[in-house]
């Protein structure tokens, strides 16, 4: 174990690498490395990014990772794309925006898919982000999947969160619905060469007005790196604001809440799932359907069903 | 891989804790070529296959495609290209790999490649080299055999 968190310090991205295939496999007792990186991490704000599918996630950290290196920084990413339903299998196209940072020895790129994870994020994202930040990547960047109203679950893990909007968004109704403003420290308005995006602008800022939220709208153009500059100053003023001691210390706690949050969610899905199957459900489907028991009953039951096979799995394992 | 069950609906006790997580392949198109409708097809097929897929994007150089690889601890790395400069391109890449150690993925070409030349970049430790009119189904399941001589 010493042995490889050395490797990982020196900058090898090979063990790095393959460090990030051995985590996150969902289901499975922790290997000592997770403990390990749980530890010895926290340090390092993760920068997050989020916003609908197209927006230019992808395009716009890959103009931030041109900036970040001018200021010597040496940044790790995680980006996060989705797992098919019906195959299990994903077209992770991140990269594609990035390649230009591929041999950069001071980038490190990794591509996840979400394996049946909902809330945009994957099991194993808070894993290799931990792995980036004890390799010695300083920011973190983690981009989303692409998202839509609902999918908050960044706010839980990033300390500061990008959110990406581009022309197209909506009009001003779309704005004023809970979701992903709510989670915003700053928000950019990509495509800005584009006529609609100014309006745009221009409403995400009334709408931040009306809730009384200092929250900055930056105007960007990834494609060209236009307003790029001012966006990552402003990353730069709240990531120094997060680098205090309280802030590091809540940090550890914020991690460690939402794995557990996920895990369970995660965990008890799955358990749920496989309760429904059991031959009770056939029974419970005609009771249902003859007003013979209530709907609070067959959920009771099945709960404690999951339950049982969740306490099984702990006791076993 | 996911079942559905007969309402096409997402069966739930199959998405159950993956022992075998997805193979991880790389995709990429070195060199001067911007014809990617080729891997563009393929990638949906290995995604509908149960792959994760990397895709790198056109115009690629060898370095990039051996770093990608690397970085993303792919166990296939699948080379097209329809310029005529394979020779030369999956030549290096497949240097470069050597240099850097990595002996473990299994190397895959495809492209308008003469057949005269698939020995030659058999001889590089490409392990299937698929020509024009390649059904999708040969490509699949010479991967799958590949990955499961390997386990």
């Amino acid at each position: 174990m010493n042995e490889l968190v050395n490797k990982l310090r020196q900058g090898n991205r090979r063990a790095l690498a393959r460090a990030m295939s051995s985590v996150g496999a969902t289901g499975h007792a922790e290997s000592s490395l997770e403990v390990c990186l749980r530890e010895s991490t926290g340090q390092v704000p993760w920068w997050g990014f989020t916003g609908p599918p197209g927006v230019g996630k992808s395009t716009l950290l890959d103009a931030l990772l041109v900036h970040l290196r001018e200021h010597g920084r040496r940044v790790g990413v995680v980006a996060v794309d989705p797992t098919s339903t019906r195959s299990d299998g994903a077209l992770l196209g991140d990269r594609v925006r990035m390649m230009r940072h591929a041999v950069d020895d001071g980038v490190f790129i990794r591509s996840l898919a979400t394996h049946g994870h909902h809330g945009g994020l994957s099991d194993a994202t808070l894993h290799c982000a931990r792995l980036l930040e004890l390799a010695g990547y300083d920011p973190v960047l983690i981009e989303t999947v692409g998202v839509g109203q609902n999918e908050v679950e960044i706010r839980s893990v990033a300390d500061l969160c990008v959110v990406v909007l581009g022309p197209g968004y909506g009009d001003d109704i779309q704005l004023v619905k809970a979701g992903l403003l709510e989670i915003a420290d700053v928000v950019a308005v990509n495509k800005c060469d584009l006529p609609e995006a100014q309006r745009l602008v221009n409403e995400v800022r009334q709408e931040f007005a009306a809730a009384a939220r200092d929250i900055e709208v930056v105007a960007i153009e990834a494609k060209s790196g236009n307003g790029v500059p001012e966006l990552l100053q402003r990353l730069f003023e709240l990531d120094r604001a997060r680098r205090t001691e309280t802030a590091e210390a809540s940090r550890g706690r914020r991690r460690t809440l939402g794995e557990i949050r996920r895990r369970t969610e995660f965990s008890c899905r799955q358990a749920l799932g496989r309760a429904m199957t059991g031959p009770e459900v056939e029974q419970w489907i005609t009771k249902l359907n003859r007003g013979e028991c209530s709907l609070a009953t067959v959920i009771s039951r099945l709960a404690a069903l999951a339950l049982a096979e969740l306490q099984q799995e702990a006791d076993d394992g | 891989m996911r079942k559905l069950d007969q309402a096409g609906q997402q069966d739930l006790t199959s998405c159950t804790v993956d022992a075998h997580p997805p193979k991880r392949i790389l995709i990429g198109k070195v060199g001067l070529d911007g014809h990617d409708r080729g891997a563009k097809f393929l990638i949906r097929a290995l995604r509908d296959a149960g792959y994760e897929v990397i895709y790198t994007g056109i115009r690629r150089t060898p370095e990039q495609i051996v770093q990608t690889a690397i970085d993303e601890d792919v166990d296939v790395i699948g080379l097209s290209l329809l310029s005529g400069a394979h020779n030369q391109l999956f030549a290096r890449v497949a240097e470069l790999l050597k240099e850097e150690g990595v002996e473990d993925v299994v190397l895959l070409a495809g492209g308008t490649i003469p057949e005269k030349d698939v020995p030659y970049l058999e001889a590089l430790g490409f392990r299937h080299v698929f020509t024009p009119g390649a059904p999708v189904s040969e490509i699949l399941s010479a991967l799958q055999q590949e990955l499961s001589s390997r386990e």
